[in-house]
């Protein structure tokens, strides 16, 4: 079968073209209406294709690393394509009524095509290249396309935020290519595979790892580097916002994953482990306890994404440390995957509902949410069922992350980071509270609404987020496609 | 069949409830014919199912989401008992909202998440794995969460706010419990407890503890029991709901199922376990007494009452005797039927004579005559009068309690039962004896058949419940084939 | 099957529960009371057919009914059948122009199930929930002329009765645990030696002593019973309260073991004996004076079952107790009839009446030849020494109080227009039968009329009356005041000592919104600072480096 195997290429080379004709022929219905379905199906290739033939290799230009580079698609990558796909092509078709080209022709409306596509492409790059350098530059590009969507609409405010985060992104990036440099000149080589068969255990090594984590964290957000994302999520218009909280942290978080898990997977400390747990933690607890402080709904779904992120990087320490053989211990790194997931599900439908709150009431105070459940109620349908994910309650795939994460956190010893994943429920439960409340509010003053059709795409994408809980044997052993050894025994 | 039979009948109520959703406000006549449609059937199924279940069959369905989260549904008596409680009082329930809430608003979604509640209620009772138990407990905190903000109003949301803030710490605590037990035993299966005897005795103490607490605020133990009675301000077939047919009884389900199918009620004595417990239990059924008596809401005070009567079946639970745990579970069943009654009647005195309080239901037998008898007979039922149902639980809890060597049991009963005289008695006294008030005298004539017929249903059920104890397929009969099958050592 | 063994007993109990609910139906309104004499029927044919041999059995009602009947039974059974019977034609008269007719038939029932349930119960929760059934429906019966007196009394009555219902509730889990069985006979010998054995007799006979008005329990029979539409007053002080005794008799286990127990009764019930008769004496009304010589009456009674542990042979001594309770049952029942028939007539029925009542009232007292005379007689047989004594003088006592209640009733007026027949005649048949009916029965009881009519009986039982007559001449001849009692004597002080403490205090249903949360200033200076770049950048680098120096150590 060639037709798998192209597609790694194909998901990275159809959003890009998408994204020149959106430039060349700005006619985003057709372009949405092309690309997403066509996406889908490869999607459906690349997972066919992993299910069968385990990891897909492709040598581009036929060039065996070292000396070409390679996209690799395995259980791990596939599941962010397909997540990724999922997400955006959701969020393009919700998107439509908000960024019309014909009618007025705004800088948005032009703009938003190609960035979108652009950022989409780069993702994929991302999750797809098996090469440090190569990660580098598609992580550029996310940055890039990202940078232009917060700034999309030109507002002050918008510019300060995606200056911010341009600030904090170059720093990231360049503490990424110092460490990346390092490593080339001690190993003379930057593909993955190639490095984990190195004993990685020099002081250039282990410097540069520091420097790459540290570069990644910067970027994917982890307290105390998260200042940049609450302004720049929450002042982008609502489609955007969804895609960056939901996919753009995560690909840096993907890369860090590969890096530790697949790369170096004898560099870390146990204290360094624990360093990254301790800060994601004070990123679960932080991140809400400011959340719950917002009084604007895209702030405090921003900061939602803050406190969200922190659950990421406990995979660190759970994931190390000495684990008794029970069958389930792989857990956290699968769990972490599942709550990348889920999360980036979940997130992307709440940005989506909450955006059609703030449409139909013209801001985002709080007061957007009144009487929500009588007036759009499958908008509030699909803030409660992305809320049950983010707060990880079952069913749904932010359940069974919680769950898998909590089993390994109990497997081996490590209470603490338990009680934080518990701790942090309740507190998701705390911010997420006060709109939810207000959806049942009797609503004030005059509320415009948003069709049917529309509301039903935020929903859909929520639901996803809850299937992942109820159906979740499938997804599990899918990842386990190509995992890394060392996600089984643990990072050293 | 007996692969599909428990995934029906979680159908019967699932369906419905996704389908009510998404049914406009106006098609009243659709939305009726499904949740009373899935309720009859889900009916039909429960009665054939506890024929069989009675001859001994077992019915279990597994599948497995992650490795060690399994969802396993497994069919015994003692989900029987409380699939049958819901299941009755679900139909009775519908019948009841459908015209106590007739021409409201964003009733789809009321009915849509009332059904979903059942749903969830069955899937705990169903739940043949601890974390199966979990996965429907969660989802049961969710479900009900809309239905006690429904009125919308400041009250409720902060009734709503509290209720949340209360359970979801709860099952956060008591994922904690189960996750640390499972990481020492591997997943738990009620049918096959876990080895726990070897264990380290400080862990099984914390994980019991832990697992109580979580299990004990919608069991509303003392001191976790906040939510409940604010809770009261959602609309009378809600309350119904919280207290007799869903939320408190997960709880207290629970609780039977940790020590009695996980733990082991001879392990929880080894480890200490069981007096704590059944000491939380009665201050709990003191305190909710006590509390009742001073209310001067008619809601509050049904709510304090149900603080005090499920810790019976708590503390049928944590005495060392297979008669206690008899009296214990056949109160879920029990209080359920009494507790309904009297909710459902608070809520007719409400629509039809704006009585809130104690002091405003002057009088109102002689208005609303029907609903006073029903209503008095579940009072008198909560004092424990025979042969109302309430006695038949009282008089196992007090022998079990000799039986396990706590007569101190059996003090806490009969003070409790003098309590409830105070604080329904009185009430029971402005009913009939006192001139008509303002309220009865403004009050409508008796209502809608629909609005009667239930509360009148589950009197004359809690009566025959106590009536015809003996027989086998009464409620104590079934108990106690719960407990000879299951529990006998 | 759902019942094994004789259906009569089934039927005594099924019967009026019936035409309980069949007062409920409208159609039934009119001719509601004529339900009333006939509900106890099937129950006087049981105990006129005698003692089953027996059991009949329910094994799916409740946890399993057990029914039967023996001799003592049978004649508690029999006597308050008749009672309730002749007190139910009384009511046909009586209750005609009153209200809630339907109420009154309905509730009347209930209590007669209860109170026959307890004569016929072979099982302890049988037992339980007829003892439940007299008590509590006989609220309605107490209260149903809604006075502010009325209501007073039955909310005494109704805290008292709860007390008692849970605390023998309570005696009987503990014995029935220790028995592991709830049939009676097998609870009664547990009980004998049972752990925890004083608790449960002292909770059981709290419970029974509540309604057989033992003093200082007995607080609520002066109030409820004047306070009952009289025929409800007839079974409340003829046949209620002897379920309290009988209660005693099926319940208290034989043996020297009881010796202290025995006493302690003995001693409660004389001393509730001299005590009623002294209330009594105090009283202004005919009815209270009534209640307080049921209270002494029962005295009396409660002793004898004190004594019956210790007896020779208990189960005949019971018998006997029996006996005493047929006679004051009927007669007393008669006798609070007379008062609703003393309303009513005038002239010379009048004198006949009260003629009826003086005749009745030297019964209760003993007056040799009279049933009273073979009742008590009987009674002393089986008591001892001072105890004897004791009883024999208290008839004395009985005939001041008697002699009291006559005059007052001669100076009460009449009023009403009701039916005299259905009211006298009734009240005639339930003398008539008090005077006969012991000497009927003695026999069986093993008290032969020879031994009734002995001299030395016969003086037993007249210097009392003697002595009596001379109180009451003095007390006459000098004009000397008998100081006034409130009816319900002990519960009058408690009531004043005692502040509304069961009021409700008015709490909020719901509590105050609570404060928002406090303003995290830190938090919000903290995100502040690292929102700047300034301090972002160097924490950043400071995150590298310490990264890189931990992967180094």
């Amino acid at each position: 079968m060639i037709l798998p195997a192209l597609a790694p290429a194909l998901s990275v080379a159809v959003p890009l073209a998408a994204a020149f004709l959106a430039v060349v022929a700005p006619r985003p219905r057709l372009l949405v209406g092309v690309t997403v379905p066509a996406m889908l199906a490869v999607m459906a290739l690349a997972v066919l294709g992993v299910r069968q033939g385990g990891p897909l290799v492709l040598a581009v230009g036929g060039w065996e690393p070292p000396l070409g580079i390679a996209l690799v698609a395995d259980g791990l990558s596939t599941a962010f394509l397909v997540a990724t796909a999922l997400t955006i092509g959701t969020v393009l078709v919700v998107a439509l009524p908000q960024f019309p080209i014909r009618q007025n022709e705004t800088r948005a409306g032009w703009a938003f095509w190609p960035l979108a596509f652009l950022l989409w492409a780069a993702l994929n790059a991302v999750f797809l290249s098996g090469d440090l350098f190569n990660i580098y530059v598609a992580i550029e590009f996310v940055t890039l396309a990202t940078l232009a969507l917060v700034a999309l609409e030109g507002k002050a405010k918008q510019v300060e935020a995606a200056m911010r985060y341009a600030m904090f992104a170059l720093f990231g990036s360049l503490a990424y290519l110092l460490g990346v440099a390092l490593l080339y000149a001690a190993h003379g080589t930057l593909d993955i595979g190639l490095l984990a068969q190195l004993p990685a255990q020099d002081t250039a090594s282990l410097v540069a790892a520091g420097l790459i984590t540290a570069g990644l964290a910067a970027k994917t957000a982890l307290f105390p580097f998260h200042a940049w994302l609450p302004p720049a999520h929450a002042g982008a218009p609502a489609p955007a916002s969804a895609m960056l909280s939901a996919l753009v942290p995560k690909a840096s978080f993907y890369v860090l994953l590969r890096f530790w898990f697949d790369a170096m997977p004898e560099a870390a400390g146990a204290i360094a482990l624990q360093l990254l747990g301790a800060l994601g933690a004070t990123a679960i607890v932080y991140g809400s306890i400011l959340a719950v402080r917002q009084n604007r709904l895209k702030q405090l779904v921003a900061y939602s994404t803050v406190a969200q992120i922190g659950y990421l990087f406990l995979v660190f320490p759970l994931a190390g440390g000495s684990a008794e053989p029970q069958p389930w211990t792989a857990g956290a790194w699968t769990g972490s995957v599942f709550h990348a997931v889920s999360h980036a599900f979940a997130k992307a439908a709440m940005f989506l509902a909450v955006g059609h709150a703030v449409l139909a009431a013209g801001h985002d105070r709080m007061s957007a949410m009144d009487g929500l459940t009588r007036r759009m109620p499958m908008t509030a349908f699909a803030l409660g069922v992305s809320a049950v994910t983010l707060m990880g309650l079952p069913p749904s795939g932010g359940f069974t992350a919680k769950f898998l994460l909590l089993t390994a956190a109990f497997a081996s010893g490590q209470v603490l980071w338990a009680a934080i994943i518990v701790l942090g429920g309740v507190l998701a439960a705390a911010y997420l509270f006060r709109p939810l409340a207000r959806a049942f509010l009797p609503d004030r003053g005059r509320y415009g609404t948003v069709p049917r059709a529309q509301q039903a795409l935020p929903l859909a994408l929520a639901m996803l987020s809850v299937v992942l809980g109820i159906v979740s044997a499938a997804p599990y052993d899918f990842l386990q496609t190509g995992r890394p050894a060392a996600a089984e025994e643990g990072l050293e | 069949m007996n692969q599909a039979l428990p995934l029906i009948i979680l159908a019967t109520a699932l369906v419905p409830s996704l389908i009510t959703f998404f049914l406009a406000e106006d098609r009243v006549w659709v939305r009726n014919a499904l949740n009373l449609g899935g309720a009859v059937l889900k009916l039909a199924l429960v009665v054939f199912m506890l024929a069989e279940v009675g001859r001994g069959q077992v019915y279990q369905t597994e599948f497995e989401l992650v490795p060690g989260l399994s969802l396993v549904l497994r069919i015994d008596a003692l989900s029987l008992l409380f699939v049958t409680l819901s299941t009755v009082l679900w139909l009775l329930t519908t019948v009841y909202a459908i015209a106590y809430l007739h021409g409201g608003k964003n009733l789809p979604r009321f009915f849509g998440f009332f059904s979903l509640c059942v749903f969830a209620t069955t899937g705990i009772a169903f739940s043949g794995s601890l974390i199966t138990f979990f996965l429907f407990y969660e989802l049961l905190t969710l479900a009900t969460w809309p239905l006690v903000v429904h009125k919308g109003d400041a009250a409720s949301i902060r009734a709503g706010r509290t209720y949340l803030g209360y359970t979801l710490t709860g099952s956060a605590i008591l994922l904690v419990g189960i996750v640390w037990l499972e990481s020492l035993t591997g997943p738990v299966a009620f049918a096959a407890p876990p080895q726990l005897a070897g264990l380290d005795a400080w862990s099984l103490r914390a994980i019991f503890l832990l697992l109580i607490a979580g299990l004990g605020v919608k069991a509303a133990l003392v001191g976790l029991h906040v939510w409940l009675p604010q809770a009261m301000v959602a609309p009378a077939p809600v309350s119904a709901l919280l207290h007799a047919v869903a939320v408190v009884k997960a709880g207290a389900f629970g609780i039977v199922r940790v020590v009695y199918d996980i733990y082991g009620i001879a392990l929880v004595q080894e480890i200490d376990m069981g007096l704590p417990l059944a000491a939380i239990a009665s201050a709990t059924i003191l305190f909710g007494s006590i509390r009742a008596l001073t209310q001067h809401g008619l809601k509050p005070l049904l709510a304090y009452s149900t603080v005090s009567q499920v810790s019976y079946i708590v503390l049928g639970a944590a005495l060392f005797s297979q008669t206690a745990v008899v009296g214990g579970l056949v109160h879920l069943v029990h209080q359920g039927l009494m507790k309904i009654t009297l909710f459902f009647c608070a809520g007719v005195f409400d629509e039809r004579a704006g009585v809130h309080d104690i002091d405003e239901i002057d009088g109102i037998g002689a208005r609303l005559p029907w609903t006073s008898v029903a209503f008095t007979l579940g009072a008198l039922g909560m004092i424990g009068l025979p042969p109302i149902a309430g006695f038949a639980s009282k008089w196992y809890l007090g022998t079990g309690g000799l039986e396990a060597g706590q007569p101190w049991v059996v003090a806490v009963l009969a003070v409790s039962t003098l309590l409830n005289g105070a604080y329904f008695l009185p009430v029971l006294y402005r009913i009939w004896f006192r001139e008509p008030g303002p309220n009865a005298a403004a009050a409508e004539t008796e209502g809608p058949a629909m609005l009667l017929a239930p509360p009148i249903a589950t009197a004359a059920l809690a009566l025959a419940a106590g009536l015809f104890a003996a027989a086998a397929l009464s409620p104590l009969g079934w108990a106690t084939l719960i407990v000879e099958r299951q529990y006998a050592p | 099957m759902i019942v094994s063994g004789p259906l009569l007993p089934f039927a005594a109990l099924a019967l009026p529960l019936l035409l309980g609910l069949l007062a409920a139906v409208p159609a039934m309104r009119p001719r509601v009371l004529m339900l009333l004499p006939i509900a106890p029927l099937p129950a006087l044919a049981l105990a006129l057919s005698g003692p089953t041999g027996e059991h009949t059995e329910l094994p799916v009602l409740l946890l399993g009914v057990r029914l039967g009947l023996d001799a003592t039974g049978a004649m508690f059974l029999g006597a308050s059948a008749l009672l309730w019977a002749l007190a139910g034609v009384f009511a046909t008269a009586y209750m005609r122009r009153t209200h809630k007719r339907e109420v009154f038939v309905a509730f009347w029932c209930l209590t007669l199930t209860g109170n026959l349930g307890v004569f016929l119960a072979r099982d302890a929760v049988t037992f339980y929930v007829s003892f439940t059934a007299v008590s509590l429906p006989a609220y309605l019966l107490i209260v149903h002329d809604a006075t502010r007196e009325a209501l007073r009394a039955g909310r005494i009555y109704m805290i008292l009765a709860l007390v008692g219902e849970t605390s023998l509730l309570v005696g009987l889990i503990i014995a029935c645990a220790h028995a592991d069985s709830l049939v009676i006979s097998q609870v009664r010998d547990a009980l004998a030696d049972a752990p925890g054995r004083e608790a449960a007799l002292a909770l059981m006979l709290i419970g029974l002593g509540i309604k057989a008005g033992l003093v200082p329990l007995h607080v609520w029979l002066p109030l409820a019973h004047p306070q009952a539409p009289t025929p409800a007053s007839a079974v409340l002080s003829g046949a209620i309260v002897k379920a309290g005794i009988f209660g005693m008799l099926v319940l208290l286990p034989a043996g020297a073991g009881m010796a202290n127990w025995s006493l302690a009764l003995v001693a409660a019930g004389l001393g509730g004996a001299y005590f009623g008769i002294v209330a009594g004496l105090g009283q202004n009304g005919a009815k209270a004076a009534l209640a307080y010589s049921t209270v002494s009456q029962m005295g009396l009674m409660i002793a004898a079952a004190g004594a019956a542990p210790l007896a020779d042979a208990p189960a005949e001594f019971a018998a006997v107790i029996a006996l005493y309770a047929v006679h004051h049952g009927l007669a007393k029942g008669a006798l609070f009839m007379s008062v609703g028939v003393a309303g009513q007539v005038n002239g010379r029925a009048r004198h006949a009446l009260l003629a009826a009542v003086a005749l009745l009232a030297l019964s209760v007292a003993g007056l040799p030849l009279t049933g009273g005379a073979v009742a008590k007689t009987a009674l002393k047989s089986g008591l001892e020494g001072p105890a004897a004594t004791l009883v024999a003088a208290s008839a004395a006592g009985t005939a001041l109080l008697l002699l009291h209640v006559w005059v007052l009733l001669r100076r009460s007026s009449a009023h009403g227009s009701r039916p005299g027949r259905l009211l006298w005649a009734p009240f005639l048949a339930a003398g008539a039968t008090a005077l006969v009916l012991p000497w009927l029965l003695a026999p069986a009881v093993g008290v032969k009329a020879s031994y009734v009519l002995s001299a030395a009986n016969l003086w037993s039982a007249t210097w009392p009356l003697l002595a009596a007559a001379a109180i009451a001449a003095a007390v006459i001849g000098l004009r000397i005041g008998v100081p006034r009692i409130p009816a319900g004597d002990l519960v009058v002080v408690a009531e004043r000592m005692v502040p509304p403490a069961v009021s409700r205090r008015p709490a909020p249903s719901h509590p105050g919104p609570r404060r928002g949360m406090r303003r995290l200033d830190p938090i919000d200076r903290l995100e502040r600072g690292l929102r700047r770049w300034s301090t972002a950048g160097p924490v950043l680098l400071g995150t590298a480096v310490v990264l890189a120096a931990l992967f180094l150590a």
